[in-house]
């Protein structure tokens, strides 16, 4: 730990390095999971608010900053309700789909209108139940900025054959961070778009050459091989697997990437920054096998992988700032909208960080 | 008994170490510093406490919104008997956590065994002739004119087809209709619509070598037209992944990748059953009429023969259909009428 005063005069305070901690333990939570599942199937589906509630809370509570952790604050009614709105429309939808295939687009339009707003208040939700040492977070972008970030800049990549894509990433991120605070500081990201344009060249790079392996191993297999040959069964399979971990691990390798540079380039107020060091290989790796353990397991290892994720991202992560945080303040604040949240969650929106 | 923790004011992150204690009376909560002054006081009633969770942390919160944290679980359970965690006791044991597993496995196995078929049949029974008719429309209209072309065949030969669907369709007591449709990229096939119409595609009709073949495959789709297999299907697949993402509560990209395939499989395995259902109720019709149900039985072999080659189509718990061997065997083993 760095905690020698600066000599600067102008320095006002020793910088702490504080590095997060995960303190929950797979054993530990798989109790806590199983348990609440159990109750959710007893209770027909009512209990998933408070058993979800239960979840974050655990999360949240094991995270440490230094001598103390967050704590999540939602009330489980809220969830309850909002997640009874998203169920309906989720069977709405379904249903449209299997019945009658055409109309489906008119869901999609009002999807996209409530887009911006989904993201919005669930994002608010989040930060306003979200709490360290007694402060509350709080989100306060609009569903306009939500609908520049999201849509229009998105829009704009596509149109641009995805040479924009960067840029609507950093507005996705801005639109994130810079719109957060803790307490009476806001959070602030600046960040570089060339470092973007790099990583995603070099995502680019990895899924072009992803392809070109794919179309090999295809290619030659199809002319190699019979059709009944079972070998080509064994190779359109070994095809598929490795179609997914290069598809699916590019995103996750990006994902790492651009978290890490984002975070290293966001301050709190003007005393505080953050270290963010994950390693996009093993960020990767963690992923994926999650992913499979999981699956293979028919869900058992789910408690672990997620332990396991929530270790290794909080002890990538350094806060560094001064050690006398006791200047925190927070104004209560009403704490959101769970419709948002819900429905967002349910229909699986990805806010980028 | 006073427990140790910290102490923050109303909205600050500014924290004390502190403790926190009943008063003689028992009716009040104070959190005092190391010198015994009092720093926040209020009646017990009015203070929240969170519940207990695993190992985090305790909040105590004064009405004014101080906060009183503290690390000692059993100290606040015992402090607070009030707000004792009851669930937090059946999260800590594991035979409860393995009472749970094996409650959740057969509650799961029972849902899907019984509970999906039967609120799909439910369903399908309280849906509307003129719903399965829109239904129907839908899906004839994506595909006439792209997927399904008009029949190809003589007009002669169409007229002793439907004369021959006439006859077997009046075995049964529903209303059915057959169109015959030209697919070269659907191949041979049949399938029924929820309103009672049955496509039969040129291909199909080629391929047969005798019209007890078409008997068969008309009284197989004509079975699943009398149990709203169509509809029961349609609801069936709602359910499964809406039920899923209900319980779990957990819609994101991961619990998804992990619930799409165990979904599809489910899928496969309820279409299975049905198949096997018209299957069985075919080779009941042609026998209560007189007709060998071995034919159909040829036929499929045949149509897989063609599609798949020598080594088959794959292995059966893909599939939406039960291996083509064992429907055949099944066909042929004649069960006394």
């Amino acid at each position: 730990m760095d905690t020698r005063p600066l000599a600067a005069p102008q320095t006002p305070a020793a910088s702490v390095r504080n590095t997060m901690r995960f303190e929950g333990s797979a054993g530990e939570y798989f109790k806590i999971w199983i348990v609440n599942i159990a109750l959710t199937i007893v209770t027909l589906g009512i209990f998933s608010a408070w058993a979800k509630v239960r979840s974050k809370r655990y999360f949240y509570g094991n995270t440490y900053v230094g001598t103390h952790a967050f704590d999540y604050h939602a009330a489980p009614l809220r969830i309850l309700l909002g997640r009874a709105i998203a169920f309906g429309f989720l069977l709405a939808y379904s249903l449209t789909a299997a019945i009658s295939p055409r109309l489906i687009g008119f869901w999609y339009l009002l999807f996209l209108a409530a887009l911006p707003w989904l993201i919005k208040s669930s994002l608010r939700f989040a930060a306003r139940n979200t709490s360290y040492r007694n402060v509350r977070f709080d989100f306060h972008g609009t569903y306009w900025g939500a609908c520049k970030a999201f849509i229009l800049w998105q829009m704009l990549a596509v149109i641009t054959l995805l040479s924009m894509l960067p840029f609507a990433h950093r507005a996705r991120d801005y639109y994130n961070i810079n719109n957060h605070s803790f307490g009476q500081a806001a959070f602030n990201a600046t960040i570089p778009v060339g470092k973007l344009y790099k990583y995603y060249g070099l995502a680019l790079l990895a899924i072009l050459g992803a392809l070109a392996i794919l179309a090999a191993l295809t290619g030659g297999t199809m002319n190699i091989f019979k059709p009944d040959n079972p070998l080509i069964m064994t190779a359109r399979i070994a095809t598929v697997i490795f179609g997914a971990i290069a598809f699916w691990g590019a995103p996750a390798y990006l994902g790492a990437l651009t978290f890490n540079l984002a975070l290293n380039r966001t301050q709190l107020g003007s005393d505080f920054k953050f270290e963010s060091r994950l390693s996009p290989v093993r960020m990767t790796w963690i992923l994926i096998s999650n992913a499979l353990l999981t699956l293979i397991t028919l869900g058992l290892m789910y408690p672990w992988a997620r332990v396991r994720r929530a270790r290794y991202m909080a002890e990538c992560i350094t806060v560094i700032g001064p050690a006398d945080i006791d200047a925190f303040q927070s104004l209560p604040v009403p704490s959101g909208n769970a419709i948002g949240e819900e429905v967002a969650s349910f229909f699986d929106i990805d806010f980028g960080l | 008994m006073q427990l140790s923790g910290f102490y923050f004011p109303p909205g600050s992150a500014r924290q004390t170490e502190a403790v926190l204690r009943l008063t003689a009376d028992g009716k009040y909560l104070e959190i005092c510093d190391g010198s015994g002054t009092i720093l926040a006081s209020a009646p017990r009633r009015r203070v929240a406490v969170t519940s207990r969770l695993g190992g985090i942390r305790r909040k105590v919160e004064m009405p004014d919104g101080a906060l009183f944290e503290t690390a000692d679980n059993d100290g606040v359970d015992t402090l607070l008997k009030g707000h004792s965690g009851a669930l937090a006791r059946l999260e800590r044991s594991w035979r409860l956590a393995a009472l749970s597993l094996l409650a959740i496995a057969g509650s799961a196995t029972l849902f899907i065994l019984y509970g999906v078929p039967a609120c799909a049949e439910w369903l399908a029974r309280k849906t509307p002739p003129s719903a399965s008719r829109i239904i129907a429309d839908q899906t004839l209209k994506a595909m006439d004119g792209k997927l399904l072309l008009p029949s190809t065949l003589a007009s002669q030969r169409q007229q002793q087809i439907q004369s021959r669907f006439a006859l077997v369709a009046g075995w049964e007591g529903h209303h059915y209709e057959l169109l015959l449709r030209n697919a070269p990229h659907i191949g041979p096939n049949a399938f029924a619509l929820p309103d009672g119409r049955i496509t039969m595609t040129d291909q199909l009709v080629l391929m047969a070598k005798s019209d007890v073949e078409l008997d068969g495959v008309l009284a197989h789709e004509m079975s699943h037209v009398n149990h709203d297999h169509g509809l029961r299907s349609v609801y069936q697949a709602s359910l499964v992944p809406a039920a899923i993402a209900f319980i779990t509560g957990d819609a994101s990209q991961f619990a998804q990748m992990t619930v799409l395939l165990p979904a599809i499989l489910l899928q496969s395995a309820y279409s299975r059953k049905f198949e096997q259902q018209a299957d069985d109720d075919a080779a009941a019709l042609l026998r209560r009429h007189g007709e060998d149900s071995a034919a159909l039985a040829g036929f499929l072999e045949r149509m897989e023969l063609k599609t798949c080659g020598k080594a088959g189509c794959g292995p059966s718990w893909l599939g939406s259909h039960p291996v083509t061997s064992a429907r055949a065997a099944r066909l042929r083993r004649a069960p006394a009428p």
